[in-house]
C-alpha cells in the first residue's frame, strides 16, 4: 500500500484518535440519550449487525472468500448458549463462551471441507451449512424444541426490561470493540499479510511458501467463533429462538451486504455498513410498516454494490474525495493484482472482456 | 498514519454520529391522558407470512370491535383507536413490535397477536412492562406454564381440550363399532400438535391403538410421503393437527391415494371459509373442533354477527370471533377498573379484576384459572350435506354426527 | 418394517420427484458450465414461474400448462439478458464470488416482489383433477404428479437431443469444455454462453409450472430448492449435465425411501450429507471431468 504524505503522519494520528474517541463517546452516551427503551433495542440490533459483519469480515475481508453461511454460526452460537443455559444449567455467560468454543471446534471440519475447494464450491458449502442446520434444529425437536422454539432463561432475572436493554447494549459494544481490535491486530500481523496474499493471488501466495490452507482454516475458525459469540449474546438478550430465524440465509446475506457496502478491506467498513443498513431497515419499518419490499431494497442494494462499487463505500468515497483534491487515484487506493493486470493490458491495447477470463481457471 | 485511514475514520465518525442522533429523534410524542384523547390499543399481527390468513381474520375482528365500541360512544367516554403492526409471522418482529408499541408509541393497552408461537415471546415483553395481556390465539399448554401473571386467553378452551366432546362420543360407542386404529399427523406447532395430542392421549388411554404418528415442520409443502404412510397403515381414523394450508394439502394427498378412513378430524382448516373450494368440495364427513358458532344466542353475539356482516359483507368466523372476544374482555376490565393507561396501578387493577370475575362474550361467559386458562369447552363440527354443522355436544347440535364417514 | 407396497409407493414417488430435480439441476449445471457461475436465483425463477402459472389460472381459469407458451420464451430471454448485461460486466478476477452475490440479489428481489404482489400466504392451484389418481402395479400415482414428471422428462429429453444432435449443441458443449479452444474454432463463445444461460433459465420455467400443479407455493420457498439442487450439481460434478441428472435421480429416490423410516425433515438432510461426503472424498464430484477439478 502506498501512503500519501501531505501532512506529518503525527497530525493524522491525532485526527484519527480524536475521531475514534468521539465515536466511542457517542456510542457510550447513546443509551442515556435514548428517549425510550425502544431506541435502545434498535441500537442493540445495529450493534449486533455490526459485530456479525465484522466477524464475517475476518474471512471475507482478509481472504476474499465470500461466505453466505455465517448465519449458521450465529444460529449455532445462539442455540448453543441457549441449550447450555436451559438444559445443562451452566451460568449464562459461561454458556456463551463454551458455545462459542464448541462452534469453533465444529468450524474446523466445515472449513476443512469448504476450503479444500476454491470459489464456487466454497459458496455452495456455506449455503448448505445454513440449510442443513435449519433441518437439524427443526427435526431434533426433543433437544432443540423444534419449530416450537427454545426459550432461553433470563441472564439477569428480576431486572427491569429497560435496564436489561441498557446492559446488553454495553455488552454488545464491548464485543464489537473486541472484534474490531482483533481484526486490527491480524491486519497488521504477518499472518494478516499472508491472508491478504491469498486474496490477491492464491496460487502465487502458495508458491511463495505461504501455508495458504492452514491460514485460511485458522481465520475461518476465528471468524466462526466471533460470529457465534454475537449469536449467543443475542440469544441471552432476546430470549426466544426459532430455527427458521436463527438459521436464515438472509441473515448471512445481510452480513455480506453490510461488509461489502462499507468496504471489506477496511477495519470500519462492516461497522459502517451495519449502521447504514441496520438503521435503514429499522427506519423503513417504523415509517412504512413491514412489507416484503425490504427484501427488494436489500436485493437492489446488494446489486448496486456488486455491480458498481465492489470495494465498498469507503474506497469509493475516498477515491471521490481524492479526485476532488486532484491527487492521483492510485496514491490512496489499494490496487489488486487483477486490476493492475487489467490496466496494463488495456494500456497494451488488448481488450479484456469479462466473460473471457475465469476466476482462477486461466 | 495513512490517508486512507484518516478518511475512513472521518467518514465513519460523521456517519455514526449522524445515524445515532437521527435515530434518537425518530421517537413518538408522549401522549397525555385526558378525556378527549382516544384510548390507543397496540396490536401486532401476522398480516404477511405463514399465519397471514388467520392473522387477517383477527385483524377484522379487532377492527369490528373498535367500530362497534366507537359507534356506541367509546370506552369511558373516550374513542378507541387501534395501532396495528405487521410482524410477518416472525417471532423477532413480534417482540420488537410490542417493544415499539409500548416504549415508543406509548399505547394505553395492548391486545395479543396470533398463533402460540408468537404469543409466548410477546407475552414476555408485555409482562415485563407490567401490562395486561389478553390474547386471542395462544391455546397451547406451554403458554400457561411460563409463569405469566398478566395473561388471559380469550376463547372457550385450551388446545388440548378441543376434542373433548369427540373423545367422549367415541368412547361411548359400542366397542365393536369404535375406530380401533388411529393415524396422527401434526404440524410441529404448539397449537396444532396440542389439539391432536389431546385427543391421542384420551383415545390411547381407552386402548385405541396409534398406528402412525407423523410430525412435519410448518414449511412442508409436499405431503405425498406422509400421506403414503397414513394410507398404508389403513387406520380406521385419521387425526390432523393442522393449521390451514397444510390441512388442505394433507387431505388432498390422502385423497390422491384413495385412502378412506371411517372418521377424519382436522383442526382449523375445515372451519375456514375457503376450505371446501380448496379441496374440490370433497368435504363430506370431515370433523373439526370450533370454539365459535355464529348461531349462538348470547346477546352480544347477535349484535356482533349483525354488525360484522354489515361491515364486511359476510358472517364472522372463529378467528374474528376470538379477536372480538379479546376486545370484549379488555373492555369489561377497563369499565370495571375505570382506567386505561400504562400506569402500573391501572394495569394492576385490570388484571386483578379479570382474575376474579366472569365476562360475557360472543363465545359465552368466560372465566379463567390462576394461569389464565379459560374454563369452557369446544364444540365439534362436521361437514354434512355440503355444509359445516355442529354435531357435538348434543345441547348445541344442528345435525347428527355421521359415522362411518362417507367416501371423499 | 414398512410393508412392500409402501416401499414400492415410495420408489414411485422418488422417481417422480427425482425427475423434477434432474431437470432443474441440469439447468443449474448448465450455467456453471458456460460461465463458471453458481446461479442462486435459479430456484427463485422456478417459484416465479409457478406463481405466474398460479396467477394465470386464478385470473383466467386457463390450464397452468398453457402458461409455458409465455414463460419459456420469456425466461430464455431473461437468461440471455442476465448473462449479457450483468455477468459479463463483473471483474473477471472475482467473477465466481461476485456472480453468486449478484444472482443472490436477483433472488432477493424476486422473492420480495412476489411477497409484495401476492403476500406471503401459501398458494395452491385448484384443478379439477387435483385429487385424481391412477393405479400403477398396486401403487397410487396422482395424475398431477405424473403430468409434472412427464413435463420434466420431455424437457430433459429435449435438452439432451439439442446438446447432442445440433450444431448449437456442439458449440455449447465445446464452450463448456474449453472456451479458448472453442474460440479458435470460430465459435462465438459469448453468444453461445448467453444462449446457454437462457436455456438454463428455460428449465426453471418448465420446472416451476410442473411444481405449481401439485404443491403449495410461497415466496420464500426457493431456499428449500436451491440447497438440494446445489448439492446435486456438486455430487454430479460441476458442469456435467448427465452427472447432474444421475445424481438427482439417485438422491431424489434416497430421500423418498428415507422418509419411510425418518421424518420428512431428516430425510432431506441426505442431500447435504452427500454434499459434504463428496467434497471430503471426491471434491470434483462423481461424474465431473477435468472441468470440475479446479472448482
Amino acid at each position: 500500500m502506498r501512503r500519501g504524505s501531505e501532512l506529518p503522519s503525527r497530525t493524522h494520528g491525532l485526527l484519527h484518535l480524536g475521531a475514534l474517541l468521539a465515536a466511542v463517546a457517542v456510542a457510550l452516551s447513546f443509551p442515556s440519550m435514548a428517549p425510550s427503551p425502544y431506541e435502545i433495542t434498535v441500537g442493540i440490533a445495529i450493534l449486533n449487525y455490526a459485530v456479525l459483519s465484522t466477524s464475517w469480515n475476518f474471512v471475507g475481508g482478509f481472504t476474499g472468500y465470500i461466505s453466505l453461511g455465517h448465519g449458521a454460526f450465529a444460529g449455532l452460537g445462539a442455540y448453543g448458549t441457549g441449550l447450555l443455559t436451559a438444559k445443562a444449567e451452566l451460568p449464562p455467560f459461561v454458556a456463551l463462551f463454551v458455545a462459542a468454543a464448541l462452534v469453533a471446534v465444529l468450524a474446523v471440519p466445515v472449513g476443512y471441507a469448504a476450503l479444500r475447494v476454491r470459489g464456487a464450491s466454497f459458496v455452495i458449502v456455506s449455503i448448505a451449512l445454513v440449510l442443513i442446520m435449519l433441518l437439524v434444529f427443526q427435526s431434533w425437536a426433543s433437544l432443540t424444541g423444534g419449530s416450537r422454539g427454545l426459550v432461553v432463561p433470563r441472564p439477569f432475572p428480576g431486572m427491569l426490561r429497560a435496564e436489561h436493554h441498557r446492559t446488553f447494549y454495553f455488552l454488545f459494544l464491548a464485543l464489537l470493540a473486541t472484534a474490531l481490535l482483533s481484526w486490527w491486530v491480524i491486519d497488521r500481523s504477518r499472518f494478516g499479510m499472508g491472508l491478504k496474499a491469498i486474496r490477491e493471488d492464491e496460487d502465487k501466495a502458495q508458491s511463495l511458501g505461504t501455508p495458504t490452507y492452514t491460514y485460511k482454516l485458522v481465520v475461518f475458525v476465528v471468524s466462526a467463533a466471533f460470529t457465534a459469540l454475537a449469536g449467543g449474546l443475542y440469544a441471552l438478550w432476546f430470549g426466544d429462538l426459532d430455527p427458521v430465524f436463527q438459521f436464515s440465509i438472509l441473515s448471512g446475506a445481510y452480513m455480506v451486504l453490510m461488509a461489502l457496502l462499507g468496504g471489506v478491506r477496511h477495519l470500519y467498513g462492516p461497522l459502517l455498513g451495519a449502521v447504514a443498513v441496520g438503521y435503514a431497515l429499522e427506519y423503513a419499518k417504523v415509517e412504512y410498516g413491514d412489507t416484503p419490499l425490504h427484501l427488494v431494497v436489500a436485493g437492489l442494494l446488494l446489486f448496486v454494490v456488486v455491480m458498481f462499487m465492489p470495494d465498498g463505500v469507503i474506497p469509493a468515497a475516498g477515491a471521490l474525495l481524492a479526485r476532488f483534491r486532484r491527487t492521483g487515484e492510485t496514491s490512496i487506493r489499494e490496487v489488486t493484482a487483477a486490476e493492475l493486470r487489467g490496466r496494463r493490458e488495456q494500456d497494451d491495447g488488448t481488450e479484456v472482456r469479462g466473460s473471457e477470463r475465469t476466476t482462477r481457471g486461466a | 498514519m495513512t490517508r486512507t485511514h484518516r478518511l475512513q475514520a472521518r467518514i465513519a465518525l460523521s456517519t455514526l454520529s449522524l445515524m445515532l442522533t437521527t435515530s434518537a429523534c425518530v421517537s413518538g410524542s408522549g401522549s397525555q391522558d385526558s378525556s378527549d384523547d382516544p384510548i390507543v390499543i397496540g396490536v401486532s399481527l401476522p398480516l404477511t407470512g405463514d399465519f397471514s390468513e388467520p392473522g387477517k381474520g383477527v385483524e377484522r375482528g379487532y377492527k369490528a370491535w373498535a367500530k362497534i365500541v366507537n359507534d356506541k360512544g367509546g370506552l369511558l367516554g373516550r374513542k378507541v383507536e387501534l395501532k396495528i403492526l405487521d410482524d410477518q409471522s416472525n417471532a423477532d418482529r413480534v417482540v420488537s413490535d410490542y417493544e415499539q408499541l409500548i416504549g415508543r408509541d406509548e399505547v394505553d393497552l395492548v391486545f395479543g397477536p396470533f398463533s402460540t408461537r408468537l404469543v409466548v415471546p410477546s407475552a414476555r415483553v408485555v409482562e415485563e412492562y407490567g401490562m395486561l395481556f389478553v390474547e386471542p390465539a395462544g391455546a397451547a399448554p406451554e403458554v400457561f406454564t411460563q409463569g405469566f401473571e398478566n395473561l388471559f386467553y380469550a376463547a372457550p378452551a385450551v388446545a388440548d381440550d378441543h376434542y373433548n366432546h369427540l373423545a367422549e362420543y367415541i368412547l361411548a360407542m359400542p366397542e365393536s363399532e369404535r375406530p380401533k386404529t388411529v393415524a396422527y399427523a401434526a404440524m410441529d406447532d404448539p397449537f396444532a400438535q396440542g389439539t391432536a395430542y389431546g385427543l391421542k392421549e384420551r383415545l390411547q388411554k381407552a386402548g385405541i391403538r396409534t398406528v402412525t404418528d407423523e410430525v412435519y415442520p410448518p414449511n412442508t409443502t409436499d405431503f405425498g410421503n406422509i400421506a403414503a404412510k397414513i394410507a398404508d397403515s389403513k387406520a380406521d381414523m385419521v387425526v390432523g393437527g393442522t393449521q390451514y394450508q397444510d390441512g388442505v394439502n394433507l387431505i388432498v394427498a390422502l385423497q390422491q391415494l384413495d385412502y378412506q378412513p371411517k372418521m377424519a378430524a382436522f383442526s382449523t382448516a375445515p372451519t375456514e371459509p375457503e376450505f371446501a373450494k380448496a379441496i374440490g368440495n370433497k368435504t363430506e364427513g370431515i370433523l373439526a373442533p370450533t370454539g365459535y358458532t355464529q348461531k349462538a344466542d348470547y346477546p352480544s353475539n347477535k349484535e356482533f354477527v349483525e354488525k360484522y356482516t354489515k361491515q364486511y359483507g359476510k358472517a364472522p368466523e372463529e378467528d374474528e370471533a376470538n379477536a372480538y372476544t379479546t376486545g370484549q374482555v379488555v373492555a369489561a376490565a377497563v369499565e370495571a377498573a375505570e382506567c386505561a393507561s400504562q400506569d402500573p396501578d391501572c394495569q394492576d387493577k385490570l388484571v386483578k379484576w379479570l382474575r376474579g370475575n366472569t365476562v360475557d362474550t360472543v363465545v359465552g361467559p368466560l372465566k379463567w384459572d390462576d394461569k389464565g386458562r379459560p374454563q369452557s369447552a369446544h364444540m365439534i363440527q362436521q361437514w354434512v350435506d355440503g355444509e359445516i354443522q355442529i354435531v357435538l355436544p348434543d345441547a348445541q347440535k344442528e345435525a347428527d354426527l355421521v359415522y362411518p364417514k362417507p367416501k371423499w | 418394517m414398512p410393508s412392500l407396497s409402501l416401499v414400492f409407493q415410495s420408489v414411485v414417488l422418488g422417481v417422480l420427484l427425482g425427475g423434477l430435480y434432474a431437470l432443474l439441476a441440469a439447468g443449474l449445471t448448465l450455467y456453471f458450465g458456460v460461465m463458471r457461475v453458481v446461479m442462486i436465483a435459479h430456484s427463485a425463477f422456478l417459484i416465479l414461474a409457478a406463481y405466474l402459472a398460479w396467477y394465470a389460472h386464478r385470473e383466467t381459469g386457463i390450464d397452468p400448462l398453457l402458461t409455458l407458451v409465455v414463460t419459456v420464451p420469456l425466461f430464455f430471454a431473461a437468461g440471455v439478458a442476465i448473462q449479457r448485461l450483468l455477468l459479463t460486466r463483473l471483474r473477471p478476477a472475482t467473477l465466481t464470488m461476485m456472480s453468486v452475490l449478484l444472482t443472490f440479489s436477483v433472488a432477493l428481489v424476486i422473492e420480495g416482489l412476489l411477497g409484495y404482489a401476492f403476500s406471503g400466504t401459501q398458494r395452491r392451484i385448484r384443478l379439477g383433477y387435483s385429487s385424481a389418481s391412477i393405479e400403477f402395479f398396486g401403487a397410487r400415482v396422482a395424475v398431477v404428479k405424473l403430468i409434472a414428471f412427464g413435463m420434466a422428462a420431455l424437457a430433459l429429453l429435449g435438452l439432451y437431443v439439442l446438446m447432442k444432435h445440433s450444431r448449437f449443441g456442439q458449440a455449447l458443449r465445446a464452450t463448456i469444455q474449453h472456451r479458448e479452444a472453442a474460440q479458435l474454432l470460430g465459435i462465438d463463445t459469448d453468444r453461445i454462453a448467453g444462449y446457454g444461460f437462457g436455456l438454463g433459465l428455460a428449465t426453471a420455467a418448465v420446472g416451476g409450472t410442473a411444481l405449481s400443479l401439485d404443491t403449495t407455493i410461497y415466496p420464500s420457498l426457493h431456499w428449500h430448492w436451491i440447497g438440494p439442487l446445489m448439492a446435486i450439481i456438486v455430487v454430479g460434478g460441476l458442469g456435467s449435465v448427465p452427472g447432474a441428472a444421475i445424481a438427482a435421480m439417485t438422491l431424489g429416490m434416497l430421500q423418498s425411501l428415507l422418509q419411510l423410516e425418518l421424518s420428512t425433515t431428516w430425510a432431506q438432510t441426505v442431500f447435504y450429507v452427500a454434499l459434504f461426503a463428496t467434497l471430503a472424498v471426491r471434491p470434483q464430484g462423481f461424474f465431473g471431468g477435468r472441468l470440475a477439478q479446479r472448482f
